[in-house]
Formats: C-alpha cells, sequence, structure tokens
C-alpha cells in the first residue's frame, strides 16, 4: 500500500516497484487487531534482501501469530533516499506503507559486515536514534540476527538485543516477551534483562567490556544475572519445524527468483577457512519427502518454474539421489528446473551428472579453494587433483565447454608457490578438455577462475590468523595473472579494500562503533556496493577515532587472548579449533564427520545427536 | 493448439511493473492457474506468449491484452475464473475471448491525462487552450539515426487525431488519441512534460491508456 507522499516521488527514482509492495502472497493484516507490529529489515536492496531464504522463513512464522504483522523493510537505493529525504519521507514498511518509527520491534538480519553501515542509515531514515542507549522508551525493540550475529561486538552499540543461531523459536519467544512487558508497562530494562535469560539472546549491554594498554580484551563481565555464556540456539528436528507454505512473488527481477528448499544444515567437512562449516553445526538432515511435498507445495502457490536446493554442500545430503528421483518424477512434466548448487567434485557420480543432464543446464561451478595439494590439505578442503580433474572430465563428456573454479588468495602458509598452482590447475583443466574425445565438437573450452581474498572468522581454526596485507595480495594477485598460460582461462577476483574491511569487522570488538557511526556520518553506506564503496572515507573514520585497521585485519593472535567472541558459544570447543589449527601447520587433514568423528563438540547443542554420526556412510 | 486473448486492466499499483516484469508475472500467474500451455518444440521449449502493446512504466491501462497458445480442453470461462483467482492486486483478468485483429494493426492509442490538484485552473486551461488552437508543439524526443541515439524535435501537433479537455474540482483531465503501434509510437507523457514545463510548476500527472485503435478508428478486439 504506497501512501501518497511516496507515490509523488516514485516517478523520479529508478525500479519502482521496489517501494510498492503488492506482490503476490504478501502479508496485509489489519494493523488494529495485532499486538505487535514487527518490521523484518534486511540492510540491502529489495533485489538482494527478497533472494534471502532466511527473510522467507521468519516473515511466514511471525505473521501465523495472529497477534503480529510482520512487514518487509529493505534500505532505499540511493536515488530513493535522496528524494526521501528531500521530501520528508520516513523509512516505511511496504506491506502497510507505514512510517516503522511507531513499530514495536524492529528485526535486522546481518548477512555479511560491509551491511553495518546500512542498519544505522536506515534507522536514521525511520526516524530513530542509531545508539541503544539513546532509545529509552520500550518500544522500537532493535535487534539482529544472522551469521554476522557469531561476533557481534562492532554492532553493540546499536542494537538491543542479539539473536545467535536459529531463529524459528527464539523469534517468538521474544515477541512473547515484548507483548506481555508492553501489557505491564515494564521498562526497557526489564524486558532486556528479561530477554537475557531467553536462550539464544545476548543483551550486549548487560556485558561490562575491559581492555588491556595494547588494547586486547582483559575481560567481559555479565551483569544483571545475564549468563556468562550465551549460546546459540538450534532447531532439533528439520521435518518438524515451520517451513513457509507460501513464498512472496516479487514483480521485478530479484538475485535469486525460485523456490528455495533447505536439504540439510550444517556441514560435514570442516574446512578450515569456513565459517559457515562450523557455525551451523551439528549436521541435521531433512526427510526427502517432507523436502519433495514442501517443494510442490511452492512451486502450486507461486508458479516458479525453479527449484534450488539449499545447504552448504549438496552432494553430501545422504538421500540426494532418492529426492532427485522423487523431484524429477513431477518436475519434468511441470517443466520446471531444478537446480543443485555447492556442488563437490570428490563425490559427483556419473549417477548424478545424468540426473542433472533432466533438468536445465546451467554452469557448472566447484571450488577447489587452492592451487596446490599441500595448501588445500592446509586448509581441510579434502580434494584432490585428480578429482577435480575427473569432474571436469566427466562434465566435458556431458556436453558442458565451461567450467568455474573458484579460489582464494592469502590462505594462512600460502606461498607463491602455491599462488602459481592456481592458474596450472586451470591450465590442466583446459588440457583435460582438448584429450576428451566425447567433447562438444567445433567448441572451445572456458575455464574460468574466481580468486576471493580470504577473510578470517570467528569460530574458525584460522580465528587467530593475521590476514594478508593488501599490499601482500595485490603482489599475489599481479603474480597470478602473470602466471596465467592461455587465453581460454579468464581470471576474475575481489578489491583488496572491501576484504580488509571485512576482515576488520569480523574480528572486531566494540570500539569499533565509533568508527562505524562516523563513517556513516560522512557517507558511506552499501559498502558491500563496488561503486558505493567509499575507502578513504572509512580510513578517515578510523584516523578520527584513533582506531587502528590493522589491529584487527593483519595482526596474528595467541591462543591464549580473550577474543571478542569468546563469551558466545556456538558449540564448537576452542580446543578442538586450536588442534584444527595446529593441523593446518602441519598441512594434515582431518576425515570428514561420516568418516570419523573429529569431536568439534556440537552434538551437545542437539542433545548428542548428529546425522553424521547415526548414519554411518562411507 | 488454440490462440486466446487475455484482456485485463493495469492500474494502481501495478502501474509500476515494467513490460519485461509483466510478462515474468503473467507466465507464473499462467502457472499457478494450470493452464494447459502450449510449448514450443525444441532444446529449450517456452510458451507462446504476445501483448498486444507494450505500457510504458508508471501508466496504467484499462485495454490491456495477451495472447496465449494453449493446448488441452479448458474452457474461456474456466480459464477466466482461474486467472482471477492467481493474480496480483492491480492486474485484473476482465474477459478472455478469440483475437479478432492481429496486434501489428493497432494504429492508435486513445488515452487520459490527469493533472492532478492543479494549483492554477485557469492557467492550465488557459495553456491548454492556447496549445491546442497553435499549428506548433515542439517537443524533444530521443530517437534513433543509424544505431546511435539521438534528440530529435517532433512537432506533436502533426500528431494528435482527437483532442478534449475537462476539469473537475481539483483535476484537469485531457483526452488525446495519439500514434500508438509499431510503426509510429508517441508517448503522451511527451505531451504532459511539455504541459508541465510550459506551466512553469511540477504537479503529479495520471496517465491512463483507455482503448487502442485501428488505422479506421475501430477499436482494437
Amino acid at each position: 500500500m504506497i501512501n501518497r507522499n511516496v507515490e509523488k516521488v516514485l516517478p523520479l527514482v529508478q525500479k519502482p516497484a521496489r517501494y510498492t509492495g503488492g506482490e503476490l502472497n504478501s502479508v496485509v493484516k489489519d494493523k488494529d487487531s495485532v499486538d505487535l507490529r514487527y518490521a523484518f529489515c534486511f540492510p540491502d536492496s529489495y533485489e538482494i534482501g527478497m533472494s534471502h531464504l532466511g527473510m522467507k522463513i521468519l516473515y511466514s512464522i511471525a505473521n501465523e501469530r495472529e497477534d503480529c504483522w510482520c512487514e518487509r523493510v529493505f534500505a532505499p537505493w540511493v536515488d530513493m533516499e535522496e528524494q526521501m529525504r528531500k521530501n520528508n519521507i520516513p523509512l516505511f514498511a511496504l506491506e502497510s506503507g507505514d512510517s516503522i518509527k511507531d513499530f514495536d520491534i524492529l528485526g535486522f538480519t546481518l548477512q555479511y559486515e560491509l551491511s553495518y553501515t546500512n542498519v544505522l542509515n536506515m534507522l536514521d531514515l525511520a526516524g530513530i536514534p542509531v545508539r541503544a542507549s539513546e532509545r529509552t522508551s520500550l518500544t522500537p525493540i532493535v535487534f539482529a540476527g544472522g551469521p554476522c550475529a557469531c561476533n557481534p561486538e562492532p554492532m553493540a552499540d546499536f542494537i538491543d538485543l542479539f539473536v545467535l543461531g536459529e531463529g524459528e523459536e527464539v523469534n517468538n519467544e521474544i515477541l512473547d516477551l515484548l507483548k506481555e512487558c508492553k501489557k505491564s508497562g515494564a521498562s526497557k530494562k526489564e524486558f532486556l534483562v528479561r530477554a537475557s535469560r531467553i536462550g539464544g539472546v545476548y543483551v550486549p549491554s548487560l556485558y561490562d567490556v575491559e581492555y588491556n594498554e595494547d588494547f586486547t580484551l582483559k575481560s567481559v563481565t555479565a551483569t544483571e544475572g545475564a549468563p556468562e555464556k550465551v549460546t546459540k540456539r538450534i532447531i532439533s528436528d528439520l521435518d518438524k519445524v515451520y517451513y513457509p507454505k507460501t513464498f512472496i512473488v516479487p514483480f521485478i527481477d530479484v538475485v535469486h527468483d525460485r523456490v528455495v528448499q533447505e536439504i540439510f544444515r550444517g556441514c560435514i567437512r570442516g574446512c578450515r577457512f569456513c565459517q559457515a562449516g562450523f557455525i551451523y553445526r551439528p549436521i541435521r538432515e531433512k526427510q526427502p519427502d517432507t523436502i519433495n511435498c514442501q517443494a510442490k507445495i511452492l512451486c502450486d502457490v507461486t508458479g516458479y518454474d525453479e527449484i534450488s536446493l539449499s545447504s552448504l554442500s549438496t552432494s553430501d545430503y545422504t538421500h540426494l539421489s532418492e529426492l532427485l528421483d522423487k523431484m524429477l518424477s513431477w518436475t519434468i512434466d511441470e517443466k520446471i528446473n531444478v537446480a543443485l548448487p555447492s556442488l563437490r567434485v570428490d563425490n559427483f557420480s556419473d549417477e548424478l551428472m545424468e540426473k542433472l543432464k533432466k533438468v536445465r543446464k546451467s554452469g557448472l561451478t566447484f571450488a577447489p579453494e587452492a592451487g596446490t595439494q599441500r595448501l588445500r590439505d592446509a586448509i581441510n578442503k579434502n580434494v584432490t587433483e585428480e578429482e577435480v580433474l575427473n569432474t571436469s572430465r566427466m562434465s566435458f563428456e556431458g556436453g558442458w565447454t565451461a567450467v568455474k573454479l573458484y579460489f582464494m588468495l592469502g590462505l594462512p602458509t600460502e606461498t607463491f608457490e602455491d599462488v602459481a598452482g592456481i592458474p596450472a590447475l586451470a591450465q590442466k583443466v583446459v588440457d583435460e578438455y582438448y584429450k576428451c574425445e566425447n567433447r562438444v565438437k567445433g567448441k572451445g573450452v572456458n575455464v574460468n577462475i574466481s580468486v576471493s581474498t580470504f577473510v578470517p572468522k570467528p569460530f574458525t581454526p584460522f580465528q587467530w590468523d593475521a590476514q594478508d596485507t593488501m599490499e601482500t595480495v595485490i603482489e599475489k594477485q599481479n603474480y597470478l595473472i602473470s602466471c596465467v598460460p592461455s587465453k581460454k582461462i579468464g581470471v576474475s577476483y575481489h578489491h583488496v579494500d572491501t576484504s580488509f574491511m571485512e576482515a576488520v569487522f569480523a574480528r572486531g570488538d566494540r570500539r569499533l562503533g565509533n568508527v562505524i557511526e562516523q563513517a556513516w556520518k560522512n557517507g558511506c553506506k552499501f559498502d558491500g556496493w563496488d561503486d558505493q564503496f567509499k575507502f578513504e572515507t572509512w580510513l578517515e573514520a578510523f584516523r578520527n577515532c584513533s582506531v587502528e585497521p590493522e589491529f584487527y585485519a593483519n595482526r596474528k593472535r595467541e591462543y591464549d587472548e580473550i577474543l571478542p567472541w569468546d563469551h558466545l558459544d556456538f558449540g564448537v570447543r576452542k580446543q578442538f579449533l586450536i588442534n584444527e589449527s595446529e593441523k593446518a601447520r602441519k598441512s594434515e587433514t582431518t576425515p570428514h564427520c561420516r568418516i570419523k568423528c573429529a569431536g568439534c563438540g556440537t552434538n551437545k547443542l542437539n542433545g548428542g545427536k548428529c546425522d553424521a554420526l547415526s548414519q554411518n556412510m562411507v | 493448439m488454440r490462440l486466446v486473448r487475455i484482456w485485463f486492466d493495469k492500474t494502481g499499483e501495478a502501474k509500476y511493473i515494467s513490460h519485461l516484469d509483466l510478462m515474468r508475472c503473467f507466465t507464473r500467474a499462467i502457472r499457478r492457474a494450470r493452464i494447459p500451455l502450449w510449448y514450443t518444440e525444441g532444446f529449450n521449449p517456452h510458451p507462446y506468449m504476445q501483448f498486444s502493446l507494450p505500457l510504458s512504466l508508471g501508466m496504467q491501462s484499462v485495454c490491456e491484452s495477451v495472447d496465449i497458445r494453449i493446448e488441452g480442453e479448458m474452457s474461456d470461462e474456466d480459464m477466466l475464473s482461474a486467472l482471477k483467482e492467481v493474480m496480483p492486486m492491480g492486474i485484473d483478468v476482465k474477459k478472455i475471448t478469440e483475437p479478432k485483429f492481429d496486434p501489428k494493426y493497432i494504429a492508435y492509442g486513445d488515452f487520459y491525462i490527469t493533472f492532478k490538484d492543479v494549483p492554477d485552473k485557469a492557467k492550465m486551461l488557459k495553456i491548454l487552450s492556447d496549445v491546442f488552437a497553435a499549428d506548433r508543439l515542439i517537443v524533444e524526443k530521443l530517437g534513433k539515426k543509424g544505431r546511435h541515439k539521438v534528440m530529435k524535435e517532433i512537432n506533436l501537433k502533426e500528431h494528435i487525431r482527437h483532442s478534449y479537455v475537462k476539469e473537475t474540482e481539483t483535476d484537469v483531465i485531457v483526452n488525446l488519441i495519439l500514434p500508438a503501434g509499431s510503426t509510429t509510437n508517441i508517448n503522451p507523457s511527451l505531451f504532459s512534460d511539455k504541459i508541465i514545463e510550459i506551466y512553469g510548476e511540477n504537479m503529479a500527472v495520471d496517465i491512463l491508456r483507455n482503448r487502442l485503435l485501428l488505422e479506421n478508428m475501430k477499436e482494437f478486439k
């Protein structure tokens, strides 16, 4: 529902349908018949936010409640923001068109560090003070979750409470408590103290932080009876947990515009650079029947012609073959494409290839991550060169002529020899194509290598490691390009300055709050967008706040240093991470969880249960 | 296999749906309605779908149509009620007919241009009567010269086939018939932008496409 003021500016902005709401399956309720108005805020553009599965789930769950109306809010693009500020239009929710200033609760999802300034900008556009301490009344409560909440300290000044882990249950508990506190006229402080008793809720204002003279942490102390360690929440049974029966169908083209079906949570692999591989443990699989039925219902109500199976590593799903058989039995007739992202090269079977060919042919992407076996072992990727080449050959025989390979630069223990290994491996893939007699005739091969810069992340074995300096990364990038032997190999890489900023915030502490606020005041927003990112403005903010970004990005930590996220428990034992880190230095691998349990400790979150253990698949 | 023409209005918030997005929106709606679409043979099967004449972003219309090919048995009535169930707000399917004319014979559009909340209606009416009395109304239009895009000057007066002005308490409404279709196409916003430029003050403008006409001024059916 567009209000009249918004309507006036819509002809002046690009893609006005970003701001109109009214999409199929969006939820409109009577605002006078609900107790809670909840704004689900995604701190990026409509096209990015509408692609996000977590939002679809949590939006639907909140709207299942009769007492609550959950609406969507996205960061207006810069042209719209300009019009909104010029015409005094406060940030509004898409379903009602109402300003979110008077909502009861605002929930932000923190998917990537470079969206932090957008959180501040959205609060400000709504006319809400950005600092939590300046919001004194009970409502609106501003909370946040998502993967970045595993080290929420840089955002601690702005957010009232963080949700750690999966939100399906805990969000409802927070809404229940807020409803009760609103009725009883409780203060914001009373609400926050009581909320801190809910499992998975971290209220940063209830923790005192002290620093040493060298700015490392001295202590983090819980007050007001808040738990010393906050443990993340997980959903125990994915077959029983709520899954949306409808998806909103956007009018405009969004990044991922299709039905998404989660097939499992967690990951058995334990790649040492990968935060997702650790913070989403333990492994919990969904049954093929559940997935298939839910996918069918969603296709019927949305009219989508594509289903994407979502997980960290699709081919590690134990029932993949059975699931594909079930799905293909109706999707082929209905001309629906089943997309399988995140395939691994080491268990890509002929049988899987045959099934893939029945659905539409899309690009094939594999992630060897590193160019030499030594480094792949150090990061525990557990993929051999032979497996990469085998899979490439199979795809070429299957009719593919292009392969995309993902790599990282700046991994711990990396040498220039490892860097040269990247184009060398790509060349071997090219050679494999020309060795293949059944290749597509009359067509050349394209091997695209995409090289990103490694960012050390909390709750990984590399959480103590220094990120390569920007100078070193640039030197490695140039060296890599100089080693590319053939025009059949394309190279793309990321800007180092954004990776540097990610590294700063990923392992940052509360001293970064001032920096974020100042950078935002000086115009930083949409930092994840190359055309909006203002590195100089960021550096100036660091200087003005007397904070050295290198302290966070490029400094090696000792194992006994208190880390900013040590008072948060994601289930992974610290000693396990230390052992993994030590093995990395020796290029020793750890077998994946189905071969042998490595003892990460996360099964305690699920009453000792882990689907990687119960199914003995070798 | 048979060809059917689906007639619909595109009003309210739906005016912000671009032509490309509308095509996607219909494809999905037809799937939801379980209408048995006919797909092309070949490597990458796709349905046949042709809109009569694309509508500019921001304009409303009560005369839109799209042709689709279907196979199998489904009556027009069943299709209509199934579609009505699944369309998003602002896109209202009105009827389903057998196509009478090919969209390529569309020659004119009949538009209502509403200047909303006009600050000085007398001034606006004077401007309009002067404009309609004059021989020339020169506007700039982005045109093509070979492969390049260039600004071209055109005399709108040569293109206006019919005009009529009326007023309400707050608004001034102009009814225009302008060339529309694949050979010549004059966007009515060229007219409204020019009038606002002469008036010298910005105001909200609503443009509604009311009818599509053939060369002989008969209605496109």
